[in-house]
């Protein structure tokens, strides 16, 4: 943590206090489009557009939610699938990028930089381009509409190993020396040593692949197509047609339902969270 | 790779060449990274290749592919929808990296001050929360939000005399509302990168400073900012590349409307291959932005050179 500057003169700090008061503007407008969210998913569907707008719950009427759950829309369905995909992806991803990041950072073989980097490489790759010789793959093996679909080609990740073998390459060659000069091998090495201490960066790789799968929708945009295997986000788009567009309000009571899950998680590890993005951002 | 050294083990028998340390540590290399590579070469390595083979041919998925050449990229020029798709990707990067760079470095340097805990914590919350929900649930909202006669947006605007603007439904709006929306729910990430970056400047630098007297704006331009460059690139390249594939809010705000007016490159690519079902002139679509985001990406790297200040 940085100290704050000391200004030469000891005078009220008037610059840092309209700072402060801009932060505060600024902090009210990223949440006002979820207080508008929440307060309409709360009101009778006739006061969705009334204006001037309440950004705080006018009533608590939870018929909306209801609603949800009414419609022939199969909601619930949709976060099973979404739980199914995004455990898989986030399980599998752990195993592998643990792993080849360990590989990478501690065991030498042959070609390890070159693989390295043409792994690495593949970040750049645009998901348009591999989805269209996938789609004819998945068609092949009538995985199309099948949440394997969407599994499969998540269950490694070229940006989980990276920052796995970074933490890796951040524990002292001793410690690792050590443990084989006690006859240990590379797995007992593995097992015993590095992955205990992993603890941290496999948190913070669980974070970002469960966000980023949960949250999901190119994907499952191309290849499920009937309701029943919808995930989350699909879902909840293709849901404002079948519930009317001129009802938001069932369709807020929806997105609020989706949203506050991650609200609350967010809330609960907000310290994890900030310190495993920024682990990220800066390692690389 | 592990065939060239097993292939020689088996002349001296496999048992005797495990026994050396260091073949036994290269094998167990292989085996570690086995199932990424798998996932590599099925999900990355060969659909690439395959896409640079269909990019070659005439492909509906119903009949078998007919080989025709370069003909898709001699198409690719005389595509006024895809110039057309090229030139919203292209205003979109330029200006969503620019304000989510631009606001999430302002919003860093507000916070990276003596401030109370707890408005630490409040703000910081309230600038990241958007970057994890998913933009296909925030472009529902804002959808309604940005509704031309009953949107909160034109109302409070209309109480500032402004006229009811068309957000979605003209063509000069739709892409500043995208704009406007992706910078909402993303700059909230690079303003904790760049946070971060802050953090790790050196605390002596500062105190070495003052006591030579420097004013806030000089520590600024000869302090803060050179050494904050390593995470401008960072935040720069991890931006521009998201940016290029722009599409789920598009998708879900305004399917590329009016007309073409908001369609991405993507979002094209998606209606070519998998509307009009032409894979082959699709994945010649798709291998030139690849292309397109590889030779910027280089060129960042390139360009860095200049102005990225390492200790």
């Amino acid at each position: 943590m940085s100290k704050p500057l000391r200004t030469s003169h000891t005078s009220f700090d008037w610059l840092g206090l309209l700072a402060t008061v801009c932060l505060a503007v600024g902090a009210l407008v990223m949440i006002m489009p979820f207080l508008w969210m929440f307060s309409t998913s709360l009101r009778p569907t006739g006061d969705s557009y009334k204006l001037p707008p309440a950004w705080l719950p006018t009533t608590w009427e939870f018929k909306n939610y209801a609603a949800v759950f009414e419609s022939s829309v199969p909601v619930p369905s949709f976060a099973l699938n979404s739980l199914f995909v995004t455990l898989s992806v986030t399980t599998g991803q752990v195993v592998t990028c643990s792993l080849a990041g360990f590989a990478f950072a501690k065991l030498r073989f042959p070609g390890r930089n070159i693989l390295f980097v043409v792994l690495l490489a593949s970040l750049m790759v645009p998901a348009q381009v591999t989805i269209i010789p996938l789609f004819i793959v998945m068609r092949q093996m009538d995985l199309v509409d099948n949440l394997l679909a969407l599994v499969l080609p998540g269950l490694f990740s070229a940006f989980g190993v990276f920052l796995l073998r970074q933490f890796f390459m951040s524990i002292p060659q001793d410690l690792t020396d050590a443990a084989k000069i006690d006859g240990a091998g590379p797995w007992l090495v593995f097992f015993r040593v590095a992955l205990p201490l992993a603890g941290p960066v496999i948190a913070t790789l669980i974070i970002i692949t469960f966000n980023n799968t949960w949250n999901a929708y190119y994907a499952p945009f191309i290849f499920i197509n009937t309701w029943e295997r919808m995930t989350l986000p699909l879902g909840i788009t293709a849901l404002r047609g079948y519930l009317g567009s001129g009802n938001p309000a069932i369709v807020m009571a929806a997105v609020t339902m989706v949203i506050v899950p991650v609200l609350i998680i967010f809330l609960i590890a907000q310290r994890w969270i900030i310190a495993g993005i920024t682990r990220t951002g800066l390692r690389a | 790779m592990t065939a060239r050294p097993l292939a020689h083990a088996e002349k001296r028998g496999i048992t005797n060449w495990l026994q050396k340390d260091k073949n036994r540590e290269a094998l167990a290399g292989y085996l570690f990274i086995l199932p990424t590579f798998i996932g590599f070469i099925i999900f990355v390595l060969g659909p690439i290749i395959a896409a640079i083979g269909f990019s070659f041919t005439s492909y509906d998925i119903l009949s078998p592919p007919k080989f025709v050449g370069i003909e898709n990229y001699t198409q690719l020029f005389k595509d006024m929808r895809l110039r057309v798709a090229y030139g919203n990707t292209a205003l979109f990067t330029v200006l969503a990296v620019t304000f989510n760079l631009g606001i999430g470095l302002v919003l860093a340097l507000l916070l990276n001050r003596k401030l109370p805990s707890f408005l630490k914590y409040i703000f910081r919350a309230a600038y990241f929360f958007p970057v994890l929900v998913a933009l296909a649930y925030s472009s529902v909202i804002w959808q309604f939000l940005y509704q031309k006669d009953t949107g909160v947006i034109n109302y409070y605007l209309g109480l500032l005399r402004i006229d009811p603007i068309p957000w979605l439904s003209s063509r000069e709006w739709v892409m500043p509302s995208i704009i406007i929306l992706d910078v909402w729910k993303n700059t909230g990430f690079a303003m904790l990168v760049f946070l971060a970056g802050l953090q790790n400047i050196p605390q002596e630098y500062y105190e070495a400073a003052q006591i030579d007297g420097a004013g806030r704006f000089a520590i600024f331009r000869n302090i803060t900012l050179p050494l904050i460059t390593p995470t401008l690139l960072l935040n720069l390249i991890i931006y521009m590349i998201g940016a290029l594939q722009v599409f789920d809010s598009i998708q879900v705000l305004t399917q590329g409307g009016p007309g073409d007016a908001s369609r991405s490159v993507t979002m094209y690519v998606t209606e070519v291959a998998f509307q009009s079902l032409q894979m082959g002139y699709g994945s010649a679509i798709a291998i030139t932005l690849f292309i397109i985001i590889m030779i910027l990406t280089l060129l960042q790297f390139r360009i860095s050179r200049s102005w990225v200040f390492y200790e």
